[in-house]
Formats: C-alpha cells, structure tokens, sequence
C-alpha cells in the first residue's frame, strides 16, 4: 500500500468541506482560496481545486461574478449561497462526529 | 536563438518558445483526456488556462518577454499533474460507453490470419486463436460446413475498429482508465517495435 496514495486520499476527501469553509469567512477569488490553504499547511495542487469549484458551482453550494482586474482579463470572484452555507452546517458536524470517533478509537 | 510561437492562453497573449509551446500543448491535451468524464470540463479548463494565464504573467517583466520551457514546467508543478487534478472516483462512476461487461464479439483485425474470426471468437472466450484454428480446420476437413461457418461468421461479424470495441471484444469495461491503458499499451507496443 502506498502511504503517498492514502494520504492524498485523505486530503482530496476533505478539500471540498474546506473550500466551503474558506468562502464562508468571505467571498474571494479562487487563487485566494489557494492561498489560505497553503497558509493553514494543506498540501494541495492548484489544479485539483477547479473541477471542485465548478462542481459545486453546478451543485448550486457555490455562486459566482465576473470581476474585472487591473491586470487583464475578468476573475470569477466566489461566494457561498445559502444552500451551501447549509450544507457546510452538515460537513462541520459530521467532521465533529468523525473527529471524535477517530479520538476514541485511538485512545481505546 | 529559437523560434517563438504567439498563443491566446486565457485571453492572454503570449510569446512562448516553440518547445515550450509543445509541453504546454501535451499538458493541456492530456487535462482534456482527463477531464473528459466530467460535465463542465470546458469550463474547468478554461478555468486553469486563466489561472495558467496569471502565473505566466507573474513570471514576464519588461526584460524578460517570453515564456520558456522551464516557466510551462514550473506552471505545471503549481498546477498539478492531470491525472492527480481529475477525480478518478468521479470518473468510473460517471463514464462508462456501454453497458457495464458489455460482452460482444467482434473480428479481431490485430491478431487475424485470414478475417479474424477464430482470433475474434478467442477473444470472446479468452482462448488463444490458435485453438479455435484447429478446431475450425479440424471441423472444415471433417464436413466441409466448417468454410461455409467461417464465411458466415465473417459476413456477420462486425471488424473491432475502434479502441472501444477492442475493449469490449474481450468484456472489459469500456471506461476512460481502460481506453486510456489500452492506447498506452498500443503505444509502447509501437515504440518497442520502432526502437524510438
């Protein structure tokens, strides 16, 4: 078994809990999302953060506007609707749940 | 001194060397492939062709005015590699052609003598052509109908043209992970052949 492979099963699992996360604090762009995940140490390819975004998007968890930037072309700037805050509600207490589980079979 | 090549990447213009043109080309080629199981793959790509964009330019001053090899790998590594980007979970659930095991016999045109029709029934069943051969020649010189069964079958067996059918001829599921192991096979099989 590979440990590189599980891990980053892992992580890619709760990527998408903490995209929602980030654009509850404030609607931001997708590079900034990037940024915050990095800065809390979750390693992940830029990459891997598009296809969850239009995902969501599609989901109807995530909407978006076009903004315009100095540097050029327009930026889609994110933010959380009101079914993804719901839904994010549900991830925070399933990731409670999970966490404690996990506490408990280590400590047995 | 090298060639340039001028590309619209994520409404950007660019002057980018030619042999990191090609690179880049193969790493949006390949996200493509990966993406293709996905719905809105054409607005996930256009999405990191944008964010490709903004690196890129990051990376230009008014000195240094195209983009070079290393600059399209560097890009790469902060993007990702296509097959770590698409969710392969997604994908098998979301991408298959034909019925799950779709099991249908086809000629076999790679492995054929004649028509391959014995290398497309063993095929089907997963025996070496060369058995049903025997069984063909053997049935032929015992009665005769064996030619008339081998020319039937060919009229009525559809030649495996396409990867897909390739697939299915054998009974495997035709997904993307499959279509994909089976063209990579294809191409070190010629790779081999050429010595390249």
């Amino acid at each position: 078994m590979d440990i590189e492979n599980t891990k980053a099963q892992m992580r890619k699992g709760i990527l998408e809990y903490c995209i929602l996360s980030v654009l509850s604090k404030a609607s931001c762009y997708a590079s900034d999302i990037i940024r915050e995940l990095r800065e809390a140490e979750l390693i992940v390819v830029e990459g891997t953060l598009y296809p969850l975004l239009t995902r969501q998007k599609n989901a109807g968890l995530l909407s978006y506007r076009w903004e315009e930037s100095q540097q050029g072309p327009p930026r889609k700037y994110y933010e959380l609707t009101s079914e993804g805050r719901e839904y994010l509600a549900g991830l925070d207490k399933s990731w409670d749940e999970l966490v404690e589980s996990v506490r408990l079979i280590r400590n047995r | 001194m090298k060639i340039t090549v001028s590309i619209n990447l994520g409404g950007y213009s660019f002057n980018i060397d030619e042999d990191a043109y090609t690179e880049l080309k193969r790493y949006l080629k390949s996200l493509e492939f990966n993406l293709a199981g996905e719905e809105s793959s054409a607005e996930i790509i256009s999405d990191i062709e944008a964010r490709m964009a903004e690196l890129f330019r990051a990376r230009l001053t008014g000195y240094k005015q195209v983009i070079t090899i290393t600059d399209v790998r560097d890009v790469i590594a902060v993007m990702g590699n296509p097959e770590d980007i698409s969710d392969k979970e997604g994908m098998s659930s979301g991408a298959k052609f034909t019925e799950p095991g779709a099991h249908r016999m086809y000629r076999d045109p790679d492995r054929r003598i004649i028509g391959g029709v014995c290398a497309g029934i063993g095929a089907f069943w997963q025996i070496e052509p060369w058995i049903v051969r025997v069984i063909f020649i053997a049935v032929a010189m015992a009665g005769g109908l064996g030619i008339l069964v081998y020319l039937i079958l060919y009229i009525v067996l559809p030649e495996a043209r396409t990867t897909a059918q390739k697939i299915e001829m054998k009974g495997d599921p035709v997904n993307i992970h499959n279509i994909k192991e089976a063209v990579k096979r294809e191409f070190d099989n010629v790779r081999k052949n050429m010595n390249l």
